[in-house]
């Protein structure tokens, strides 16, 4: 079903509705994620969207976009890389990097980039494959 | 390899990956004997040493393993 060298892509917009729905679960009111002038004083373009949020993605991919719903995450991780801003458009590529049939596990790289080709999240994910 | 040797390398991964570095295996080690070894935690140890020793096991040979010793005599058998 999923194989070494498999790529997947998604595109993911950061809209308003999930910058508020996150705040709202998690109440992570950091000023850099808040505050428009605190943000641009610290070096940014504008608010700073939570990291986290991209993990929401990854989330919404291995659950709902692989080839099969039969999936438990094992590991995620992820490095912060550039900022990323309300309404930025961004492209995730996912590529099949281990797959261990002994343990049913699967193992990814991804990244996601942002619409200056800017490399803003990436890291590695292993899911299981559920009998 | 031997199987000294084989014990000495998967101790690293068991480190590493457990994230305890007061781990010292030896072949009658079993799950039940190091806190940190859970269903989950043995996946992501028989992916680590899959990797490390570049071989692939089957999940019937899993699932015979009773202790390190057999793990050991395992990934010998796969001309490591």
């Amino acid at each position: 079903m999923l194989n070494v060298d498999d790529k997947f892509e998604e595109l993911f917009v950061l809209r308003k509705k999930t910058y508020n729905g996150f705040i709202e679960v998690f109440e992570d009111k950091n000023p850099l994620h808040t505050d428009h002038h605190f943000a641009v004083d610290k070096g940014f373009k504008g608010m700073v969207m939570h990291g986290n949020i991209l993990n929401g993605f990854i989330s919404y991919f291995i659950g709902e976009r692989l080839p099969t719903k039969n999936v438990i995450i094992h590991s995620q991780d992820i490095q912060f890389k550039n900022a990323v801003y309300l309404d930025d458009e961004l492209v995730f590529n996912a590529v099949v990097t281990g797959v261990y049939d002994s343990v049913n596990a699967v193992e990814f790289k991804y990244n996601f980039k942002n619409k200056e080709a800017k490399i803003v999240a990436k890291g590695k994910f292993q899911i299981g494959l559920l009998q | 390899m031997n199987t000294i040797d084989i014990l000495s390398e998967i101790n690293e991964i068991f480190i590493d990956t457990l994230d305890n570095e007061d781990i010292v295996i030896k072949e009658e080690t079993q799950a039940s004997d190091i806190e940190e070894w859970d269903s989950l935690t043995h996946i992501m140890l028989v992916v680590a040493v899959e990797k490390h020793f570049k071989i692939k096991f089957t999940s019937s040979e899993i699932q015979s393993w009773n202790n390190v010793g057999e793990m050991v005599k395992c990934i010998q058998s796969k001309g490591v």
